[in-house]
């Protein structure tokens, strides 16, 4: 149990730092910055406590609003997707929702699919949301939303094949 | 509170998650003064909206003291227009009931140093003008119709010692006679008035009703000088002109409609 709250606080820092001070610098064709820090909450595990990850989603926010000088985006969109979670794991995995390590084994690659789109889109789309604020810049919010969840979607993808490999 | 508490539990992620959101929607406004223009115009929108809706209940519910205000006010508005319509009315009768004509004409002839004097207008028999018309000008009389051309007319003047006008004080109405002694263009007589009328020099003389050729109060001069006798009688009073006859270009005859009435009843009487 200590071994794995240290490990989380390190995976927790180690990706708010990746975030804010590489990862918001992309700028992959002159807008697209992926959300890796999601990981955090994609690789939660399942029956681990769901209120201390809305606490822990807030200050993850909070923490990297003020690293990146955000408005109150990230802590707003992390806020709200720590406590969609439940909801949205029981909605992509269905029967196989009590599974602890879900998304790295013992599910089907189209439920891990699944689930990894919808916490990736949710996130970006309140992200957006918060950051423009105002429904005439709804085409915008819609169309960063799409391709930073693609490239976010595609490098979580990938950074989940390492937890997979330590975790075997 | 035992029941709270369990529904707090319950609920403890739903009621978390909102205190934060509620926490981080603060941050945002302290952070942002984009969201924060955004924050306040939406509780603008929901104030004014809010206090549209109390507006119109409080409104509906003063239906019946606004009912009376509207009332009151239309009472007020009735009688105004009852005035107007009323002043118009007495405007046309005056029109209708004033019994004298104007005709505007132009001096051609004017004299003033002889002991009797005339003048030629240039409207006669044609333009409406018949004998005993009077003439004035826009600050006085100036004498009386006697011979009518076609086009022309002559005019005894007032500075004619054969011509007497009647006058009256504007300020009691004391009636007397005025002639001019055959001195002075501007100084005129006034007799006929008793001395039991009060007299002070500056008091206006107007013409007065009794004459068939005037209207009632066209204002003709002031009293200058007036010697008030020993015993009771008549003031020697002496007014001076306010219109200067000498230097007359543009006159107005009078016509009295009743001027044939009058003159019927008056040899009426004397026969």
């Amino acid at each position: 149990m200590f071994q794995t709250n240290t490990k989380s606080f390190l995976q927790f820092t180690f990706l708010i730092l990746l975030q804010a001070f590489l990862l918001n610098n992309v700028n992959l064709f002159g807008f697209l910055n992926p959300y890796i820090y999601l990981l955090f909450f994609i690789t939660y595990r399942f029956d681990n406590n769901p209120t201390l990850l809305i606490l822990i989603g807030f200050v993850m926010g909070f923490l990297l609003d003020l690293l990146s000088q955000g408005a109150g985006g990230h802590m707003i969109a992390s806020l709200a997707i720590a406590f969609l979670r439940p909801y949205i794991i029981q909605f992509s995995f269905g029967v196989n929702s009590d599974v602890s390590m879900g998304m790295v084994r013992g599910t089907s690659l189209s439920n891990r699919l699944l689930y990894l789109a919808m916490m990736v889109f949710i996130h970006h789309l309140i992200l957006f949301i918060v950051v423009y604020f105002n429904l005439k810049s709804i085409s915008v919010i819609f169309k960063y939303t799409f391709f930073t969840t693609i490239f976010s979607f595609i490098l979580l993808w990938i950074s989940l094949s390492f937890f997979k490999t330590r975790y075997d | 509170m035992r029941q709270i508490f369990n529904a707090l539990l319950k609920y403890k992620n739903t009621s978390l998650f909102l205190g934060l959101l509620f926490i981080s929607l603060l941050i945002v406004n302290q952070r942002s003064f984009y969201h924060k223009s955004v924050f306040s115009k939406i509780g603008l929108g929901i104030s004014s909206n809010f206090h549209g809706v109390s507006k119109g209940v409080s409104e509906y519910l003063n239906l019946r003291k606004t009912n009376v205000d509207l009332v009151k006010e239309n009472n007020k508005l009735k009688i105004l227009e009852i005035i107007y319509l009323q002043n118009q009315v007495l405007k046309q009768k005056t029109l209708d009931t004033f019994n004298f004509e104007v005709v505007s004409t132009k001096i051609i002839k004017n004299s003033f140093n002889k002991a009797n004097n005339y003048l030629i207008i240039n409207k006669g028999y044609e333009d409406g003008v018949t004998n005993d018309m009077g003439v004035i000008s826009a600050d006085g009389i100036i004498g009386i119709i006697n011979q009518v051309r076609a086009h022309h007319s002559s005019v005894i003047s007032i500075l004619h010692q054969d011509i007497k006008v009647n006058v009256s004080f504007k300020k009691n109405g004391a009636y007397g006679t005025l002639s001019w002694p055959g001195i002075h263009p501007k100084r005129m007589t006034l007799d006929d008035i008793s001395t039991i009328n009060s007299v002070s020099v500056g008091d206006t003389i107007v013409t007065g009703g009794m004459s068939a050729y005037f209207p009632f109060g066209i204002p003709i001069g002031v009293v200058s000088k007036f010697v008030q006798p020993k015993m009771e009688g008549y003031y020697q009073i002496e007014v001076d002109l306010f219109s200067n006859l000498t230097q007359k270009e543009f006159a107005y005859v009078i016509k009295n409609k009743d001027l044939d009435e009058i003159k019927k009843l008056n040899n009426d009487v004397s026969n």
